[in-house]
Order: structure tokens, then C-alpha cells, then sequence
């Protein structure tokens, strides 16, 4: 899902750079007043995790392999505005260090895998720990469900990007996109799920701070 | 246990090398502007970012095959997303297939805009590489914060460094121990023993920025961190960049005279 250069026309990138840059900053003021310089440390190890948690990968079918991209499982774990600031800098990282993700396009890669991914992950585990109470079966189904929408939203926003800048078009990229990372997607939930539940075995303690 | 270094070839020493990050992060980022803003099969301005690109390979002392090779990296996404470009634009057909009961034909037009996006991608990616091999992460990460990254991003980033190589020590291990035990099954078991390795890191993780973090602490960290070791603007970094932006200008003015 990482769109290298030369697939975005100027506008879309500027337009995405505009809204990632804007967010960032917030996402920063955000972070700076709840989680306090301190946490930064445990920040910067937490990017490090999302990093090598995209080296496992798993087969979804045929020869192509899946991995997770890990926005849903900060976003629950630390909040969507630490996910935010995580996913950035991972994607930064991509871009620079392994030229997975262009750095015109990496606007548009901020804002599909780090916003759009983050909080549409946080908001579906909040609406299912509403409804089903904020307990172990409500945080599990709200973050299988929120980890494969995320995936799929990015996927679906990725899409659109590509066919507004006409490099593709719209009838072929988006149930491309759509339909591989719906497949994609219940990895990431099956893993995040998964995730989730020996975390609140073993720390459950961890997911008590972003509650307040 | 190995992987691979990261930054490899940026500890070299050349012209590029020497250069101040932050102009080699603004020429970059202009080059990849100047490429996206460049309209379709005007190849003789392709060609000068290619001899550009060229020029700047050769200076840098960094192999060519190892540049191309780290260029395959678009491929997927290459395959995924263009390839159906040519059978969907409207235009002159060029070559008609039958497929099972469809009938899909390749447009003149569609084509070029293929190889077109093709050859953006990889011109940018090509410039992306020289960028990464000519300079090291830490000062690449020193001259984002001069141009005004925020520093709590420059810190995150700055530890996310330094923790890539010890939890990618600690997936290696943990993948080892999986293949040496978990042999068949079914596809939902491997997945979910996929999930548990995520949460057994996630957990190792988090204790072990906690422990980071006290660590610092009774060391006297104040949430700065200090360096001896910086590049700074001088003349050959002026003159690199008046070398680029004539270049690219003149790109962009022939490309706009077209």
C-alpha cells in the first residue's frame, strides 16, 4: 500500500502533504500534553516494535504474503494521536531508509496509514467496547473488527488517490486495492486480535491509562 | 545475529558524501517535484534527469548494480496498479486480444502513459537511493530537525533507530523458534501464532522502554540529546544546489515550452 513517486499528480500530493502536516502537528500538541516528554522513549521503542512486527508475515494466498501494518494495534494500545505520531515516523523511516513509499508521495502514505488507519481503527474498537461493554469480549471483537476496517479504509483511500490522479482508473484500482487488502485485512485482524488478548493476560494493565 | 546494514555506503567519503543533509534533503525532494510535474513522453527532459541522476551516481562512488538493485523495490506496486493502465485508457488501438468471451485491446495512449509513470517512479526512486546511500541516518536525522521536524518526532525516530536492530534481533529469534517447532497445521493456527509473537513483543517492547527509560532518567536525560559531530552549509553544498536548480529549471522551462 506504500504509493512510490510518480503515481500522484502534484495536486493530490500537495493536498495530502497539506492535510498530514496539519495533523501531525496537532497529533504533537496532543501528545505533548497527555503522554509528557517521558514517554517519548517508550514512543520511539513502540516504532521500533511496529517495525519489526511488519517483518512477520504470514501467507493469504497463493504466493503473495501479508503483513501487519500495525496502525490498529497502537492506535487501541496507546491512543489514536500516539498512532499518528508511530506510524509516521515508521513511514518516514520506510521511505527514507528503504525506499518502500515515495518522499512526494509520502503525504498521502501518512495520511492513508498513519490517519486514516489509526483513527478508524480507534473509533470501531470505542463503538464496540460501548456496545458490548468494556470487557475482554467487547475490546476483542472492536479490535478484530477496527484492524480489518483500518487496513481496508487505508486500502480504499490509497485508491482513490491513485484514481483522482489519473494513473489508474477508477473501475480497475479500486476493487484492486479493495478486494486484496479485504484479504489482507483479516490477517491483520486475526494478528491483532490475537495480540490483543495475551496483552490483557499478561499486561492488562497497559490498556487501563488511554481508558481515562 | 546479521541483517543487513541500513544506511549502507554512506560512510564513505566523496563530494556527495560531504554535502550538508539538509541540501541533499531539499535537492531530493525538487528533483522528485521537477519528475512529477513533467508532462508525458518528453523524453529528452527524462534523459537529462537520467544523466542527472547518472552523474550523481558517479561521484558518489556507490556501485551501480547495488543502485539498481535496491530500485527493484517498486515492482509490486508497479505490477498491482499499471499494468492494467494500457487496456482501460481510451485512444488508438495498438494491439487487440481475445481473452475466454472479452475482447481487450491496448491503446496507443495508454502505453505511454505506462512507460511514462514507469519511468517517473524510477527516476525518483533512483534519486531517493543516492540520497540514503550518501548519507548517514543520524545526520539525515539532524538536518530534518534544522528544517523544522518537530524534535518529539526527532526523538521517537531517533530511539525507533536504535531499537530496529535489537527488536529485529528479537523477531529473528522468535521466527526461528516457530519454524523449528510449529511445522503444518492449518493457516489460522500460523496466524495466530503470528498474533501471539505480536503481543509477546509488544510486551517485550514496552518493558523494555520502560527500563530505557529509567535507565535515562538516572543518567540525567532532560529530553535533549547531544552531538559532537555536525555538517554544516558551506560552498560546495552553494554550489551543488546552484548546479541543481539550473538543471531543473531548465528542465521545466523546456518542459513548459512544449
Amino acid at each position: 500500500m506504500h504509493i512510490p513517486d510518480g503515481f500522484l499528480n502534484v495536486a493530490t500530493a500537495a493536498t495530502t502533504y497539506a492535510a498530514s502536516t496539519g495533523g501531525i502537528s496537532y497529533a504533537v500538541k496532543e501528545v505533548n500534553k497527555n503522554l509528557k516528554e517521558k514517554q517519548v522513549p517508550l514512543m520511539g521503542v513502540l516504532a521500533a516494535f511496529i517495525f519489526a512486527a511488519q517483518m512477520l508475515n504470514f501467507q493469504v494466498i497463493g504466493g503473495t504474503s501479508g503483513h501487519l501494518i500495525g496502525a490498529a494495534l497502537a492506535a487501541i494500545l496507546l491512543g489514536p494521536w500516539a498512532a499518528v505520531l508511530i506510524m509516521t515516523c515508521v513511514l518516514i523511516a520506510q521511505c527514507l531508509i528503504f525506499q518502500d513509499g515515495g518522499l512526494l508521495a509520502l503525504g498521502a502514505n501518512i495520511f492513508n496509514m498513519a490517519f486514516i488507519a489509526s483513527f478508524s481503527a480507534y473509533f470501531i474498537y470505542k463503538l464496540f467496547t460501548s456496545l458490548f461493554g468494556d470487557n475482554k469480549k467487547g475490546r476483542l471483537i472492536g479490535g478484530v473488527v477496527g484492524a480489518w476496517a483500518s487496513v481496508l479504509l487505508a486500502s480504499i483511500a490509497c485508491a482513490i488517490e491513485l484514481a483522482i490522479s489519473g494513473t489508474s482508473p477508477w473501475q480497475v484500482v479500486l476493487p484492486a486495492m479493495g478486494g486484496i487488502h479485504a484479504l489482507i485485512g483479516i490477517g491483520e485482524a486475526i494478528i491483532t486480535g490475537a495480540a490483543l488478548s495475551l496483552v490483557m493476560v499478561a499486561r492488562a494493565d497497559l490498556l487501563q491509562p488511554q481508558k481515562a | 545475529m546479521k541483517h543487513s546494514f541500513l544506511d549502507q555506503y554512506s560512510d564513505r567519503d566523496s563530494l556527495i558524501h560531504r554535502l550538508d543533509p539538509r541540501t541533499k534533503l531539499i535537492a531530493v525532494f525538487l528533483f522528485i517535484l521537477a519528475v512529477s510535474l513533467t508532462s508525458q513522453v518528453l523524453w529528452p527532459v527524462f534523459s537529462l534527469y537520467f544523466v542527472l541522476i547518472a552523474v550523481l551516481v558517479t561521484l558518489s562512488t556507490v556501485p551501480v548494480f547495488y543502485i539498481f538493485k535496491r530500485s527493484l523495490v517498486i515492482i509490486p506496486f508497479v505490477l498491482l496498479i499499471t499494468i492494467f493502465i494500457p487496456f482501460f485508457k481510451e485512444g488508438e488501438p495498438i494491439a487487440t486480444f481475445h481473452i475466454w468471451t472479452w475482447q481487450v485491446s491496448a491503446s496507443y495512449f495508454g502505453l505511454q502513459l505506462f512507460i511514462t509513470i514507469l519511468v517517473k517512479a524510477w527516476l525518483s526512486i533512483l534519486s531517493l537511493i543516492v540520497l540514503t546511500s550518501t548519507t548517514t541516518i543520524s545526520d539525515l536525522l539532524h538536518g530534518m530537525e534544522q528544517l523544522r521536524l518537530p524534535r518529539v518526532m526527532v526523538m521517537i525516530f531517533s530511539f525507533m533507530y536504535r531499537y530496529i536492530f535489537v527488536l529485529t534481533d528479537e523477531v529473528m529469534r522468535m521466527r526461528q523458534a516457530r519454524d523449528s517447532r510449529n511445522v503444518g497445521g492449518s493457516r489460522l493456527r500460523h496466524v495466530k501464532t503470528v498474533g501471539a509473537m505480536a503481543g509477546t513483543l509488544f510486551i517485550r517492547s514496552y518493558e523494555r522502554g520502560e527500563r530505557v527509560y529509567a535507565a535515562m532518567l538516572s543518567r540525567g536525560y532532560d529530553g535533549h540529546t547531544r552531538t559532537l559531530r555536525r555538517r554544516d552549509f558551506r560552498l560546495a553544498d552553494l554550489i551543488f544546489s546552484i548546479c541543481i536548480v539550473l538543471v531543473l529549471a531548465a528542465a521545466c522551462l523546456f518542459n513548459y515550452l512544449h
